[in-house]
């Protein structure tokens, strides 16, 4: 094999991606064959100065220019472009004459509510960005933190929909992560005061098998003087798999819902 | 309870984009200040010509506005950009090549690079951009993906539509090929 064909070989070794076996054959060469040696330097210094390159930064300009298009884009976004035509010219001042009449009359109302509407616009898309991105990462199985910053993003809303508590509930009783488990609990019980969320929290006892979870989930519906689940707590004091500080937590929740 | 966060720099790229695609356009700001750096220096390594890589540039972010509704979100972002920055440098290459057909190439080959010129007191650095400048197009991309923008295999290999053996095989051709170059202009 000559100087060239241990390129490849060599360069696998100077980034570190040879097997020991690889690498004692290569030293061994590099010791002893001139022109492999030369190669070997060769490509350290190449492979070197490639990664020694410095990243080049582009001018102010770019930034900009891009922001300038960027929002060019968004006002052509917002901007109305539907036109409507009539073709003899009477209906058309009839029809400007009627518009403006309408517009005169409703825009004094309109402006006294704009500055309030487009408040509320505004909150209206950060909830529903917030709802979205919270559904997002919650979906994330690869990422317990973004799961548990999902959680998070829940915990702050004012009255969570349908989905979400779905998504919520799933979280609380099938999530491979126990302190995202305990945190969707914990966001639940901010929301006990839904009905719904009250009869998931009551289901969620007699399947939930995390002991960590079970403990918090008895403070919290004993919190929510959840009288119902009495005879739950009572099987769970008889069932021989529940561990013993479930057992202690459940003995207390019955002494304090009786 | 973890504490409240505000932070859109904790969402991922792709989420970014479908936010974008969804019609809330000032996120692409977001993108912008991620990628355009990335995108700039990878353009200016395959012009050699620093106005005409913003120039490109800009090119690459207005595509990411005009065509954010074909973006597939199981699609890694980071592909997606780079097919499109791929996209304008070839666009601008045919167009460069349809204005001086013949002498292109030899242009190409002789002349000093604006980057070399700029980065003349390093001798080091001028050599290996002119030497990187003598490659066949597809070795230099794919030497300034895996090298200089130190992409994995895999990532190049996923939105240049090859195997990653075979991205393996041809950047070792073309760090041959470039110490062959670079060792050149050293005695030339």
């Amino acid at each position: 094999m000559d100087a060239q064909n241990w390129e490849s070989r060599l360069i696998e070794y100077i980034d570190g991606k040879a097997n020991e076996t690889e690498r004692a054959a290569i030293e061994h060469e590099v010791a002893h064959n001139e022109a492999v040696r030369m190669v070997y330097h060769q490509l350290t210094e190449v492979l070197q100065a490639m990664n020694e390159t410095r990243a080049l930064e582009p001018t102010g300009k770019l930034k900009a220019s891009f922001e300038q298009t960027l929002q060019q884009e968004i006002s052509n976004q917002t901007r109305s472009t539907k036109t409507v035509f009539f073709s003899p010219v009477v209906y058309r001042v009839a029809a400007g004459f009627i518009l403006l009449m309408i517009g005169l009359t409703v825009g004094y109302k309109i402006n006294q509510s704009a500055t309030k509407e487009r408040e509320l616009q505004a909150l209206r898309e950060q909830v529903e960005e917030n709802r979205r991105l919270m559904l997002a990462m919650m979906d994330n199985q690869l990422s317990a933190s973004q799961r548990m910053m999902g959680v998070s993003v829940a915990y702050q809303m004012e009255k969570p929909d349908d989905e979400i508590v779905t998504v919520l509930v799933k979280a609380m009783n099938e999530d491979a992560n126990s302190n995202v488990r305990l945190a969707a609990l914990d966001a639940l019980g901010k929301f006990s005061h839904e009905p719904r969320v009250r009869k998931e929290l009551v289901g969620s006892l007699s399947t939930q098998k995390d002991p960590v979870v079970q403990i918090a989930l008895i403070q919290l519906l004993v919190k929510m003087k959840e009288k119902d689940v009495v005879n739950q707590l009572e099987e769970l004091t008889r069932d021989g798999g529940t561990l013993k500080a479930v057992k202690d937590e459940a003995h207390a929740g019955i002494l304090k819902l009786s | 309870m973890p504490k409240p966060y505000k932070s859109t720099d904790l969402m991922s790229d792709e989420q970014i984009m479908e936010a974008v695609k969804n019609g809330n356009l000032q996120q692409a700001s977001l993108l912008f200040d991620r990628f355009n750096k990335r995108i700039f220096n990878f353009l200016a390594r395959m012009t050699n010509d620093r106005e005409v890589a913003e120039d490109l540039t800009q090119n690459v972010f207005l595509r990411l506005l005009k065509y954010r509704h074909s973006y597939n979100p199981q699609m890694k972002f980071q592909a997606w950009i780079y097919q499109m920055a791929r996209n304008a440098f070839a666009d601008h290459y045919q167009k460069q090549k349809q204005l001086k057909p013949a002498v292109m190439e030899v242009e190409k080959l002789h002349e000093q690079p604006d980057l070399a010129e700029a980065l003349e007191q390093e001798e080091t650095e001028g050599r290996l951009i002119r030497a990187l400048a003598q490659l066949p197009d597809d070795y230099r991309e794919l030497l300034v993906l895996t090298r200089f923008q130190h992409l994995k295999y895999e990532e190049v290999a996923g939105f240049l539509d090859m195997t990653v053996a075979n991205v393996k095989v041809k950047v070792h051709r073309a760090i041959g090929l470039l110490r062959k170059n670079y060792f050149e202009l050293e005695n030339a």
